[in-house]
């Protein structure tokens, strides 16, 4: 952990510091963990690579999440598609599931995160995705076309106040703030 | 009498100075996380396998665990040190079975209120002194008025946070969307919440609110009716069972002295009754089938607190009443040596039930009867047997200013136990915990049954017990306060110290008359009390004012 701590340079360290919402030694941590996803080789500019999309579903702390995929496709700012992530861009996904960040930005990402299809709102096809993540795709857990049918018929009666069939973020967020378990499960802590 | 005022400004200082550089060694110390990796790692690793609820017991039993590191840290600093600077030459013999009693040669040890000196200690001539009547009574004071104020600002913070959920209940549906913990990253995990939710799911779209007949909510009100009577019948009883065993106890210690294994009957009942009546409230829990399990799970901690509240307050009144009336030479040491083997005891017993409780119920549910399974790990009864152990351990403190130390030990082997135990024998949980909701009632828990209950035993015991002629700090005196408010009447001689003095008078004796007024019933002793307040001064008339209301 001392030695990550000299290839890091202060500045980017106290920068970070004030645009997320980690703390130095979570920063610090972070970085260690990141370098260990890259080659030896590119281990120097850790800063300035990016670590393709596979290498991230490596670590621990997403290799069994349901919405693996989607975090990353969420959190990449890599312009080809192909979900590879920064340093920058991995911090970015730490401090939205960091202990420190709000009910707010929690909230925003995690509607972000369900909307399969990133078209702004959840509609059926995106929440029929959400259960099914949820429930995993065994045979057993794997719900109904009824099940489905009804549980989605309950969610959209429930929080969809505008009627439009469908669940946009003010409504999210309503549900979500209902809700004071979410803010400590909605958390991922390397 | 200069003397004692210079020493007393002089505890003072130094007792802001040592707090302020506390602070300050805190925060260096938060910065190297090499130290508190092992906690940091741990945590991780129940989350990533358990989820959020079980870690909230874990974080539950640090945060109680920085109480009695605090306590340790100003008692030893203040109290013990000074004391070992004084200290007589203890003379007696040490066999290996005091470490259970904690009587014959720990009498005569810092582990004790009777041990403490009443003496000002001077070491250099003419040198700053050292009061011990006022360090030791400002240490237990201060120590709760900064626990007071931590717990209530806990409590308001989570409170405020988790407020939501005391709206109207409405839809179950749509809390399906802020479920997934996403702390859980244990494959084996993951695939059992899913099932779980698919079950959770499945049932949900099932079960529609039946509508009962008459007869049906009749039955349901007498069964619920019969099983509060057993319940509440059952706690009467060990409390009961407690009191007659104590009374008998203390015919044994007169009759056949400290040191006897039999001294350890009582802390092994009391314990005893902890660990199986919980069992029998659960068991008519599953009798009563509530329709709602959140319903179920708030009646069966209702109930065990009840019972582990009236077990602690059976004994506190047995303490100020009995023992403390007793002829004995030393009643706070006796009061110290009861909590001491509680304590040990009950941590033993923690221990005990997490082999069998766990690693047996395993080994059963595997081998012997597969339709079992594995246990799960019980959250509401063993974090009140933390707020058992802890309420037990804030009650001794005045009478032994060693044992946040020792609980700190026993809680940190507890953690440990508790954290292998669950990794090797649990299953993550099945039902549905409400953890931010649980967790703002725990803590409400703590603070109101437990530490105000805390706070009344030790103001009966510093403003209305007489202190041990022989022993202890505050020989002599007529009562533990005594020592305050003679200081006060010292200082009141100083014109530099009158701001202390003009303090004492407008606020803290005032407060104080409300607390006392808040106490409710005068007791015998506080009738005797007012014959001899008459011809005491201004704060002891308040006192007799009360009384005779």
């Amino acid at each position: 952990m001392g030695g990550s701590a000299s290839l890091l340079p202060r500045e980017a360290l106290g920068e970070y510091q004030e645009l997320t919402f980690l703390t130095k030694q979570e920063i610090l941590l972070a970085y260690k963990r990141f370098s260990e996803l890259l080659p030896k080789e590119e281990r120097e500019n850790a800063c300035s690579a990016r670590v393709p999309k596979s290498q991230i579903l490596t670590l621990p702390e997403l290799r069994a999440n349901p919405f693996q995929h989607r975090i990353c496709r969420v959190f990449s700012t890599s312009g080809n598609g192909d979900d590879s992530m920064s340093f920058e861009d991995f911090l970015d996904m730490l401090s939205v599931f960091s202990d420190s960040a709000t009910l707010d930005i929690k909230s925003h990402y995690a509607f972000r995160i369900f909307d399969f299809d990133e078209d702004g709102t959840l509609d059926r096809s995106d929440l029929e995705k959400l259960v099914d993540c949820l429930t995993g795709q065994g045979e057993e857990s794997r719900l109904s076309n009824a099940e489905m049918e009804q549980l989605i018929q309950n969610i959209l009666e429930e929080s969809d106040i505008d009627k439009d069939g469908t669940i946009n973020l003010s409504e999210f967020q309503h549900v979500i703030s209902r809700s004071p378990d979410f803010v400590s499960s909605f958390k991922i802590v390397l | 009498a200069s003397m004692s005022t210079n020493g007393s400004l002089t505890f003072i200082s130094f007792f802001s100075f040592a707090l302020q550089s506390f602070r300050r060694f805190g925060n260096t110390l938060s910065e190297y996380f090499h130290l508190l990796w092992f906690w940091h790692r741990a945590l991780k690793i129940i989350g990533a396998n358990f989820g959020t609820s079980v870690l909230s017991y874990f974080i539950f039993l640090k945060w109680l665990l920085t109480f009695n590191i605090f306590s340790f840290l100003i008692n030893f600093s203040f109290i013990i040190i000074p004391q070992f600077v004084a200290a007589e030459p203890n003379n007696l013999s040490f066999t290996g079975l005091e470490l259970l009693t904690g009587a014959g040669y720990f009498q005569q040890t810092v582990l004790y209120y009777g041990f403490y000196t009443n003496a000002t200690i001077h070491k250099i001539e003419n040198g700053p002194s050292y009061n011990m009547q006022l360090a030791y009574i400002f240490t237990v004071g201060l120590y709760f008025v900064i626990c007071f104020f931590t717990l209530l600002f806990s409590m308001a913070k989570s409170f405020c946070k988790n407020f939501m959920d005391l709206q109207t209940y409405s839809g179950n549906a749509s809390k399906i969307l802020c479920t997934w913990d996403f702390n859980i990253s244990n494959e084996k995990a993951v695939k059992l919440k899913q099932k779980n939710l698919s079950t959770q799911i499945k049932v949900q779209n099932a079960g529609e609110v039946r509508n009962f007949s008459v007869k049906e909510r009749a039955v349901h009100v007498v069964i619920h009716l019969v099983s509060w009577i057993a319940s509440l019948g059952t706690a009467v009883a060990a409390c009961a069972g407690v009191y007659f065993l104590s009374i008998n106890n203390l015919k044994v210690r007169t009759d056949f002295g400290e040191s006897q294994a039999a001294m350890l009957v009582l802390p092994i009942v009391a314990s005893l009754l902890n660990a199986f009546i919980p069992f029998f409230y659960s068991w008519l829990g599953c009798l009563e089938r509530y329709q709602t399990p959140g319903y179920h799970v708030y009646v069966t901690i209702i109930r065990n607190i009840i019972l582990k509240i009236s077990i602690v307050g059976i004994l506190c009144y047995y303490w100020v009443n009995v023992v403390a009336e007793s002829e004995s030479q030393c009643w706070e040491t006796l009061v110290g040596q009861d909590i001491y083997r509680l304590v040990l005891v009950d941590f033993i017993f923690c221990l005990l039930g997490s082999f069998f409780g766990e690693f047996l119920r395993r080994i059963i549910g595997t081998t012997f009867c597969v339709s079992l399974g594995l246990p799960e790990f019980d959250i509401g009864r063993n974090v009140l047997d933390l707020i058992y152990a802890q309420t037990l351990t804030w009650i001794g403190i005045l009478f032994s200013p060693l044992l946040p130390g020792i609980q700190f030990i026993s809680f940190s082997i507890v953690f440990y136990v508790k954290k292998v135990s669950l990794m090797m024998n649990c299953q993550p949980p099945r039902k549905v915990w409400k953890t931010a909701q649980m967790t703002t009632s725990f803590m409400f828990l703590l603070f109101f049954p437990s530490f105000v209950g805390v706070l009344s035993v030790i103001g009966v015991t510093v403003w209305r017990l007489k202190p041990s002629e022989e022993c202890g700090p505050f020989r002599g005196l007529s009562s533990m306060y005594a020592a305050v408010s003679e200081w006060i009447k010292t200082l009141e001689n100083h014109t530099a110290s009158k701001w202390v003095v003009w303090i004492y008078h407008n606020l803290i004796t005032s407060v104080l008359f409300f607390f006392i007024l808040s106490m409710g019933k005068p007791s015998p002793t506080c009738a005797k009390r007012t014959r001899r307040a008459g011809q005491l001064e201004s704060p002891d008339t308040a006192l007799s004012i009360t009384c005779l209301v």
